[in-house]
């Protein structure tokens, strides 16, 4: 039985609250016991690193030097952007010892940094420690019928020197993953494009301009739903779209659902325990698609040209 | 008009380079970073703009661009720069040389996500987790909106989107303690 | 008694003004066997050289010192001087005051002045045990080996054959023509390019000195300038060559069809295939990884067809040797992969092409009959976007450096996609247009003032899917705007690289690459054609990314240094080389593990004079030693001796300091 170090991140509890519990339910069935790191700190988020320099290095150490307390070997981060502050300021201090050092012993005094704690987003730890056979042994409930546009946002592959994970422009993990669950992942060119992430309060225009962006091209794609492993992503995309379909004057109702939700409902989970009455925009349409037949990819017509010339050999 | 040949060096570009990590002369202007940027068309100079504002020592107007203001840190323009300029990194080595100089763009959308980030630090600071409902009240009554996102309050309070508590660190005199010791580090720079 | 003359340059300000030469000359004269101590403003120049005759019959000197710049520069000319006075010009030593000296310590004059004196005192020494010594003469075989059948080694090959030099050419496809006859039209001219290129390939067939082996690729190279063997092979290609009329009845029943290479895999050829119809030679062979009668017996229908009954299943590889006096290299270049390039979405999306394939579908010849054609669709495209330096400039994805002609076929392809397809537009995505050569810079003008071609100065971010179109996102940078441009295709300029293979066929060789596995030029200025390697020249983009008038140039001077390299019947060498000893060799045979240029061979001697037993020595080969020294220092017999720096000649320099 692995035991993952759980770092939820501030919405988990809030925001994010379904994510947080389907992620529970989902580890329960794939037999991953979670350690919820204890007496965990805020990660800094994107304030800390945008008005300081060592705060931002430092709130994320705590987090990592606490870590390394407990017995396990990999800390599972639920939340994208939480995920690339603790990976960044580990990949700071593993390269500038001499840095780690200083922060270490002025602002953080909960033990020495070792750095032999790894650090993966939940999407990562899925996929690579997982694997997408033994996610699809788990399915009971075939989501197919059910269209997805996987989107992953700008901090689960970028930086790619530091998250060296997947692709930073075109990765297709959690598309894998979701055809594991027998959903079918739509062809989406803009699935690292940024959401507008934290301008959701302070500068909110942006985040509806982008995620609308966001949401018209998956609609484009054909998909039904999307599908985030990102909190900030599923508040931007869900929350602000009627603000979005208010604006743009097109109506959308495109539901946003965490990739646990949707393991959690393929792994056999009631609907109800997939929380719907917390999305803005309902989640059943999109989910009645299930079951229902998926029209097989036309073939493409060979051009005159190319007949010809192949007749012409002949 | 920029009238230059006045200074032989350039400290502005050497502080730059050196908070940053990259060399802001590598940039050749090829302006993939500025069709990469989601935020280029909102910025007073787009990414490639600021690289050569830094070329020609141009701190003042630099510090009074919104551009690294508005900048998202989505890394997306520094993984497709065919030099490999950390653009990211370089927007926050300007930010942070601005922050120290107190200079402030007299920006209003400017001032608004500089508040927005004091008061989220704020809220760490107090409880060592961020207290949503509480950082958005003191957002909209810092701005000045008190009515900010209002139509969204009913559903999101009735659906416990966002939750009314908060939760808290066991020792937040340990996290105060942490946001004195970075200041203090800070001043001795 | 040695009578040495010592010559001190003043170098004009070079030498004098950080080292007294006139203290350095007293100095000198203090030497018990120095006759003449003289100084001059230039030593190197005619008056000087005069000086340097005069002296050495008028006090019947038995060596030489220059006192002067670097030997590096002038050693030959005052040899020379030595020579015309009657002097074996070996006996001439340079101490170098100027580099070692002048140079480098420009703070210290006195210092500088000491040392000047130093140098010039072990010259001396060394010179007094300096050994008259003669050039080695080394025959040579006049035959060149060009390798690669493109426009490169087509014009090396027929400049060395006009020359009444035999040539062997060998080309790895069945056809020469090599890139230039993928070419539809090429710039500045315009010129049909299989329209100037076929006359050439004729040539060559058909030369009396040119012996054309197609289909082959040259397995080994053994031996040194003026005496290469060459081992070649010749690909089975099942076809007799004499008696088959290239009629066409073979491939046009062949059921088995394979991407096609010449057109970019656009569309197939057949398992037994003529790559063109313009092809030298107009023979088809037969591709055995893909012939179902060679993998598997079965089939058969080619040799059934054929009225001359030429196929011949049961050829074989066959293995030819030729002697070889020198070799030109002209392997052509490949096409950079775009696959990094993941935001253009390169290999999901059909309609992105490279320029090569572009060039193809605008040919009559080629897959499309002449005109540009969306693969996924077949549709003529309207709105085409050309993106340029993809791979190159590129440190992030790609490479470095600049591929110097895409800015040129780009301009190209906008004016041909204008003539192709009347009512379309071309967009280019630019980052700077290179167009320095003869003609070109008007070129470009004319592209974008005939056609309306719009340039972008910007970099392409990102290209997505947008139901049919594909929209291609940059800025423009003098318009400060970010830019969609809605697209029916898009093609990337691909950087030049080389073929995979061109570091092993380097290794092959014996010469050098560089880290992308360009072959390495002796020196980038002034030998540009040359490699360390004597008797081996390079021509063409296999050593280096250039366009077709560089690429002539360039073959046409390889080709005049292998006629010079020919020139004689035998080809002259430095005789400072190592010599070994019999006498005092064990056998062991060090010094050939040592050796980096292989010339060191062993030799079996009788024991004594007249014996009948024999002992193993080592012997160097004289053609091919470089005087590297490295055997003179791990014989543990001190067997080998370096000429020109023999164990006496240093011994005396190191005493006289």
């Amino acid at each position: 039985m692995t035991t993952l170090t759980y770092f939820p991140g501030c919405s988990a509890h809030g925001t994010s609250e379904e994510f947080d519990s389907t992620l529970k339910l989902v580890m329960k069935t794939l037999g991953v016991q979670l350690e919820e790191l204890p007496d965990w700190n805020c990660c800094g988020a994107t304030s800390a690193h945008v008005m300081t320099e060592n705060l931002a290095l430092a709130l994320p150490l705590r987090n990592l030097v606490l870590a390394e307390r407990l017995p396990h070997k990999t800390m599972g981060i639920a939340c994208a952007s939480c995920y690339s502050r603790m990976k960044a300021t580990k990949a700071e201090m593993d390269a500038h010892p001499a840095l780690a050092q200083k922060i270490n012993s002025t602002i953080v005094e909960e033990g020495t940094y070792k750095g032999n704690v790894e650090v993966k987003s939940m999407l990562q730890f899925f996929y690579e420690d997982i694997g997408t056979g033994q996610i699809k042994a788990k399915v009971t409930y075939p989501l197919k019928g059910l269209k997805v546009a996987c989107y992953y946002g700008c901090l689960l592959t970028r930086p790619q020197r530091i998250t060296r994970f997947d692709s930073p422009e075109y990765p297709m993990s959690m598309d894998h993953i979701m055809e594991a669950l027998g959903a079918t992942a739509t062809p989406f060119d803009f699935k690292t494009e940024c959401c507008g992430a934290s301008f959701s309060i302070s500068n909110t225009e942006v985040v509806l301009s982008l995620s609308g962006i966001l949401l018209e091209m998956a609609r484009e794609s054909g998909a039904h739903a999307i599908v985030v492993a990102c909190p900030l992503c599923q508040s931007n995309l869900d929350m602000r779209q009627p603000d979005i379909e208010k604006k743009s004057g097109i109506t959308y109702r495109i539901p946003v659902l965490y990739i646990t939700q949707l393991m959690a409902l393929a792994f056999g989970y009631p609907l109800k325990d997939l929380k719907p009455a917390k999305h803005i925009v309902p989640i059943e349409p999109a989910l009645a698609h299930i079951g229902e037949e998926i029209e097989s990819p036309q073939k493409t017509p060979k051009s005159k040209k190319a007949v010809e010339a192949e007749s012409e050999v002949e | 008009m920029i009238l230059l040949g006045q200074q032989i060096e350039n400290h502005f570009l050497e502080e730059v380079n050196r908070k940053s990590g990259s060399n802001v002369l590598e940039c050749y202007q090829c302006g993939k970073c500025v069709s990469t940027c989601p935020v280029s068309n909102y910025m007073d100079f787009p990414p490639r703009e600021i690289m050569q504002m830094v070329k020609l020592g141009l701190k003042e107007e630099t510090y009074m661009a919104n551009s690294m203001w508005f900048c998202l840190t989505c890394a997306a323009c520094s993984g497709r720069c065919p030099r490999e300029i950390d653009i990211p990194r370089v927007m926050e080595a300007i930010r942070h040389l601005a922050i120290g100089e107190n200079a402030d763009p007299d920006n209003p959308r400017v001032k608004q996500i500089r508040k927005f980030h004091e008061i989220f630090l704020d809220m760490i600071k107090r409880y060592g987790r961020n207290y949503e409902l509480r950082m958005m009240a003191e957002f909209n009554i810092r701005t000045r909106n008190l009515f900010k996102d209002m139509h969204l309050a009913p559903k999101a309070l009735l659906k416990g989107k966002i939750p009314l508590g908060h939760e808290r660190v066991g020792r937040t005199k340990a996290i105060q303690r942490m946001f004195r010791m970075a200041e203090k580090l800070e001043e001795t720079k | 008694m040695a009578r040495v003359g010592v010559f001190v340059c003043f170098c004009g300000a070079n030498i004098a003004d950080f080292v007294d030469v006139p203290a350095v000359v007293a100095e000198a004269k203090k030497i018990k066997e120095v006759k003449i101590s003289v100084e001059y403003k230039y030593m190197c120049s005619d008056p000087g050289q005069q000086m340097i005759r005069d002296a050495i019959v008028q006090h019947r000197l038995t060596s030489v010192v220059v006192a002067a710049c670097s030997p590096r520069m002038h050693e030959k000319t005052f040899r020379k001087a030595l020579s015309d006075a009657g002097m074996n010009p070996y006996l001439l030593e340079v101490a170098n005051i100027r580099e070692h000296s002048s140079w480098v310590h420009q703070k210290d004059k006195k210092a500088a002045t000491e040392k000047s004196c130093d140098l010039i005192r072990m010259a001396v020494a060394k010179s007094i045990a300096n050994e008259q010594l003669h050039e080695i003469s080394v025959p040579v075989t006049k035959r060149a080996l060009v390798i690669g059948g493109g426009i490169a080694g087509i014009q090396a090959a027929l400049d060395i054959a006009d020359a009444r030099i035999p040539v062997v050419l060998v080309e790895k496809s069945p056809s020469i023509g090599g890139r230039m006859a993928q070419l539809d039209e090429t710039f500045p001219t315009l010129d049909c390019s299989q329209c100037i290129l076929t006359p050439k390939m004729v040539d060559v067939a058909s030369h009396p000195f040119i012996e054309l082996l197609p289909y082959s690729e040259v397995l080994q190279l053994d031996g040194y300038v003026g005496n290469y063997k060459a081992r070649i092979r010749r690909k089975a290609s099942y076809v007799n060559f004499s008696s088959c009329t290239g009629c066409g009845a073979c491939w046009q029943k062949c059921p088995v069809k394979v991407p096609n290479e010449f057109n970019m895999g656009i569309d197939k050829r057949k398992a037994i295939y003529s790559p063109f119809p313009q092809a030298v030679p107009n023979k088809p062979v037969i591709d055995a990884e893909h012939c179902t009668m060679l993998l598997k017996g079965k089939c058969g229908i080619c040799a059934k067809v054929c009225e001359k009954g030429s196929i011949d299943y049961t050829m074989k590889d066959e293995i030819v040797e030729r002697e070889i006096g020198a070799v030109v290299v002209a392997t052509g270049y490949d096409l950079w992969d775009p696959k990094p390039y993941e935001e253009y979405g390169v290999g999901r999306f059909r309609d992105i092409i490279t320029s090569l394939e572009f060039e193809r579908m605008v040919s009559a010849n080629g897959p499309t009959g002449g005109v540009p054609v969306r693969p996924s669709d077949g549709k003529v495209p309207k709105s085409v976007v050309f993106i340029k330096c993809i791979g190159s400039r590129d440190e992030a994805k790609g490479i470095e450096y600049c591929s110097k002609i895409c800015c040129m076929y780009t301009a190209k392809h906008a004016i041909l996609l204008h003539h192709k397809v009347h009512d379309s537009h071309a967009y280019v995505f630019y980052m700077d247009i290179r167009a320095a050569g003869k003609g070109y810079e008007e070129f470009v003008k004319r592209a974008q003032v005939e056609t309306g071609v719009t340039y972008l100065r910007g970099r392409v971010s990102k290209i997505y899917q947008k139901g049919e179109k594909l929209m291609v996102r940059g800025e423009d940078g003098q318009l400060g705007q970010v830019v969609e441009v809605e697209a029916d295709m898009v093609v990337l300029a691909t950087a030049i690289y080389p073929y995979k293979d061109n570091p092993d066929l380097a290794r092959l060789l014996g010469i050098s690459y560089d880290q992308y596995g360009f072959l390495s030029e002796a020196h980038p200025k002034l030998r540009p054609v040359e490699t360390a390697k004597a008797g081996i020249f390079l021509a063409g983009c296999t050593q280096a990314p250039k366009d077709i008038p560089d690429t002539v140039a360039q073959a046409s001077a390889a080709a005049a240094k292998v006629c010079g390299l020919f020139a004689d019947t035998t080809l002259k060498k430095d005789p400072m080389i190592s010599v070994v000893n019999p006498e005092f060799c064990s056998g062991c045979q060090n010094c050939i593990n040592v050796c980096p240029y292989q010339a060191i061979v062993t030799e079996d001697i009788p024991l004594g004079h007249g014996s009948k037993e024999l002992r193993t020595v080592a012997r160097i080969n004289e053609g091919v030693c470089q005087g590297c020294g490295s055997c003179v220092a791990i014989c543990r017999s001190m067997a080998i001796s370096l000429a020109g720096f023999t164990d006496m000649q240093i011994i005396n320099e190191v005493v006289a300091i």
